[in-house]
C-alpha cells in the first residue's frame, strides 16, 4: 500500500495505490471513487476493504479523495462538480501510469458513481467497466436527503437562498455546489455509457423506480441493475457501527472480475 | 502562497500506518512542540468533519509540525499480526509515531490530541513518556459524580421508557450503581465491560492524572456541553478526581451548546481558537505572529483568528 500525493501544486490529491496480489497476464486496474460529506467518513472503511478485495483479485487500485475533501488541498467550499470530475480523470491517468493498465475500471458510491458515470462517458477509451454502488440518481432528491442531514437551525439547502454556506451534518456545501448537485441526473447520463455498467443498490430510493423501469437495450447491452439489499456503508448507524455490506464488496468484484474477462 | 506543506508518511516498526505530516513552510527559529492527533473511535485520521485536517494546516501554520495518523487496523494502516489487546496495541503505536517523529523530524518534545477514545489513549500513554509535555484532551472519559447524576436522572424521571429500562437491568445509572456498590462493598465483581468511568476506572484515572501532573505535562482538557452522557457541567473534572492537585496545570473548556463532535463550524473554529491561546499561554507557541488564518467556509465570519 502506498500513500501518496498526485495531481499539479495547486491540486494535490492525496491517493492510496495497492498494488494487485495476484498476477495475470493483462494488467487490471479500479479507480475507486468515494462519496461526499459524512457519507464520505461513515464509508472509508467499506472503501478500503473494497480495494483489498480488488487486489486478491488481482486489480492494482487507486483510491483517492477529491480537492477540497479527506488529506487532499484545498477547501469543499473552493470545489465543483466539474473539479472533481477533472479530479477522477487524474486518478485514471494516474493509475494508468503506475501500472501497466490500458485501461481501468471506475467504482463509485453515492455521488461518487454518479461522477464516475459521467466520466466514464467522457472517457469511454480509458474505462472498461463502471460500477455505480447506490448511485445519486436524482440531485433533487439527493439534495432533499442532506436537507434532513442540516442542522435544523440554519437554512437547507433544499431550496435556493442567498446563505453564504450551508452546513450538512458538519460538512460545508456552497449554494454553488447546491446548484450543480440539484442539475444531477443518472438516467440522462446511463444512454451516453458505452461501456460494461453495473449499477447496484443496496437500499431503496423513490428514484429507484425509474431506473429499474428502463426497458432493456436502451443503447447499452452490457447495462445490469441489481438490487442487493445489504448495510449501507455510508450512514452512521449505532447498531451495524464497523459493519461491512460484505454481500455488496463481493458482488462488485466478482462482476468486475467477469467484465475484464469479458472484454480480453 | 501555501504556509504549510503535507506529506504522506508510512511508519511504525513494521511499516504499516499511514499517516500525514503537515509542517510550516517556512521553519520557525525555534522549534515549537510537534503535535500528534490520534483517530477518534473507528474515524479516520482526517476526523469528523475533516476537523483533524482544518487543526492541523492551522497549526502547522503557526509553526508547528503535525502528525495525523491510522492505528492499526483503522484507516488506511494495515491490521496489526501482533494479536496484542486493542488499548495495548494503540499505546505501542503511538510510541512508534514518536520514534519516528523523533528519527524523521528530530522532535522530541510532543503534545498528543485527542477526543472520545483519542483522549482516552492520548491521556493513559502521556504519562509513560518523558516526549510529551502536553495533552490536548476533548471528551476523555470522566466518570459520574452526585452533581452528574442529578442532572442525568432529573428529566429521566418522568420517562416510562426510563423505568422500563431500570426494570430490565439495561439503565446505564442502574449499572453504575451496582458496580459501584459492588466496589465499596469489595464484592467479586466482573463489570460487563472494562469501563474508565467505572469504580475501578475511576481509581486508575486519579492516578494518572496525578502521575501526569507531577511529570510536568500541561493539560488543555475541553468538554462537550451536548455529551450529557458523559458529562453535564464544566467543574465535573474537578469534583470526579478531588484529590488531583492540577493548580496551573490545566486549562479547563466547557462547551456548553457544543456536540461530541464539534459538528457547527463555529464550535469548531471556537475550538481551535481555544487551542491557539492554550499554546500562547503554555509558551507552546511557535510564531510570534499572533494572526492565523484560518480555512473555515464561512466567509461572512472572520476568516482570521488571532490569540
Amino acid at each position: 500500500m502506498t500513500p501518496f500525493y498526485f495531481g499539479s501544486g495547486e491540486r494535490r490529491l492525496f491517493g492510496i495505490y495497492e498494488p494487485a496480489l495476484s498476477g495475470n497476464e493483462s494488467a487490471r486496474a479500479a479507480v475507486l471513487c468515494h462519496p461526499w460529506g459524512s457519507e464520505y467518513l461513515h464509508a472509508h472503511r467499506a472503501m478500503r476493504q473494497l480495494a483489498t478485495k480488488l487486489t486478491r483479485a488481482g486489480f492494482h487500485t487507486l483510491r483517492f479523495d477529491y480537492f477540497g475533501t479527506g488529506d487532499s488541498a484545498g477547501e469543499m467550499t473552493e470545489a465543483t462538480l466539474a473539479t472533481w470530475e477533472s479530479d477522477i480523470e487524474s486518478a485514471i491517468d494516474e493509475l494508468k501510469n503506475m501500472t501497466r493498465a490500458t485501461r481501468v475500471a471506475l467504482v463509485g458510491l453515492r455521488l461518487g458513481a454518479t461522477l464516475a458515470a459521467t466520466v466514464g462517458a467522457k472517457r469511454a477509451s480509458d474505462v472498461h467497466g463502471l460500477v455505480l454502488w447506490d448511485p445519486v440518481v436524482s440531485g433533487t432528491e439527493y439534495l432533499t436527503e442532506l436537507a434532513s442531514q442540516s442542522n435544523p437551525t440554519r437554512q437547507t439547502p433544499a431550496e435556493p437562498s442567498d446563505v453564504t454556506c450551508y452546513e450538512i451534518r458538519g460538512f460545508p456545501l456552497t449554494p454553488n455546489m447546491a446548484r450543480e448537485f440539484r442539475t444531477v441526473d443518472l438516467l440522462q447520463l446511463l444512454p451516453a455509457l458505452s461501456t460494461p455498467v453495473l449499477i447496484m443498490t443496496t437500499v431503496s430510493l423513490p428514484s429507484h423506480r425509474a431506473l429499474y423501469s428502463i426497458p432493456a437495450g436502451r443503447g447499452n447491452e452490457s447495462l445490469a441493475i441489481e438490487h442487493m439489499p445489504d448495510i449501507s456503508a455510508w450512514i452512521e448507524n449505532t447498531t451495524t457501527v464497523g459493519a461491512l455490506p460484505v454481500s455488496a464488496m463481493q458482488r462488485i468484484v466478482q462482476w468486475l472480475e467477469r467484465c475484464h474477462e469479458y472484454i480480453h | 502562497m501555501n504556509t504549510f506543506t503535507e506529506q504522506a508518511v508510512v511508519l511504525g516498526r513494521h511499516k504499516s500506518l499511514v499517516g500525514i505530516v503537515t509542517e510550516p513552510a517556512s521553519p520557525p527559529g525555534l522549534k515549537p512542540p510537534t503535535v500528534v492527533i490520534l483517530n477518534t473511535g473507528i474515524i479516520h485520521r482526517v476526523g469528523h468533519h475533516r476537523m483533524y485536517v482544518t487543526l492541523s494546516r492551522t497549526l502547522a501554520t503557526a509553526g508547528h509540525t503535525v502528525l495525523r495518523f491510522d492505528f492499526s487496523g483503522l484507516g488506511d494502516s494495515a491490521r496489526s499480526a501482533e494479536g496484542l489487546p486493542l488499548l495495548k496495541s494503540c499505546l505501542a503505536e503511538i510510541s512508534e509515531a514518536l520514534d519516528w517523529l523523533e528519527t524523521a523530524r528530530e522532535s522530541c518534545r510532543v503534545i498528543l490530541v485527542g477526543l472520545c477514545s483519542g483522549a482516552d489513549h492520548a491521556l493513559l500513554y502521556g504519562h509513560t513518556d518523558p516526549r510529551i509535555i502536553g495533552l490536548i484532551l476533548m471528551d476523555p472519559s470522566i466518570p459520574p459524580t452526585p452533581r452528574y447524576l442529578m442532572h442525568y436522572i432529573r428529566p429521566r424521571l418522568i420517562h416510562m421508557s426510563s423505568w422500563l429500562s431500570v426494570v430490565r437491568g439495561r439503565s446505564r445509572l442502574f449499572q453504575m450503581l451496582v458496580e459501584s456498590i459492588a466496589y465499596a462493598v469489595r464484592l467479586k465483581w466482573e463489570p460487563q465491560y472494562v469501563s474508565l468511568e467505572s469504580s475501578n476506572g475511576r481509581a486508575h484515572l486519579e492516578w494518572v492524572y496525578q502521575r501526569s501532573v507531577d511529570r510536568g505535562i500541561k493539560f488543555l482538557i475541553i468538554f462537550a456541553g451536548q455529551s450529557s452522557f458523559r458529562q453535564t457541567y464544566r467543574e465535573q473534572l474537578l469534583d470526579a478526581f478531588p484529590d488531583v492537585a492540577f493548580a496551573k496545570h490545566l486549562r479547563l473548556e466547557f462547551f456548553e451548546d457544543c456536540d461530541h463532535t464539534f459538528t457547527l463550524e463555529s464550535d469548531r473554529r471556537k475550538l481551535i481558537r481555544v487551542i491557539l491561546e492554550w499554546m500562547v499561554s503554555t509558551g507552546f507557541a511557535g510564531v510570534a505572529k499572533k494572526t492565523t488564518r484560518l480555512s473555515f467556509a464561512k466567509s461572512a465570519q472572520s476568516d482570521e483568528i488571532t490569540w
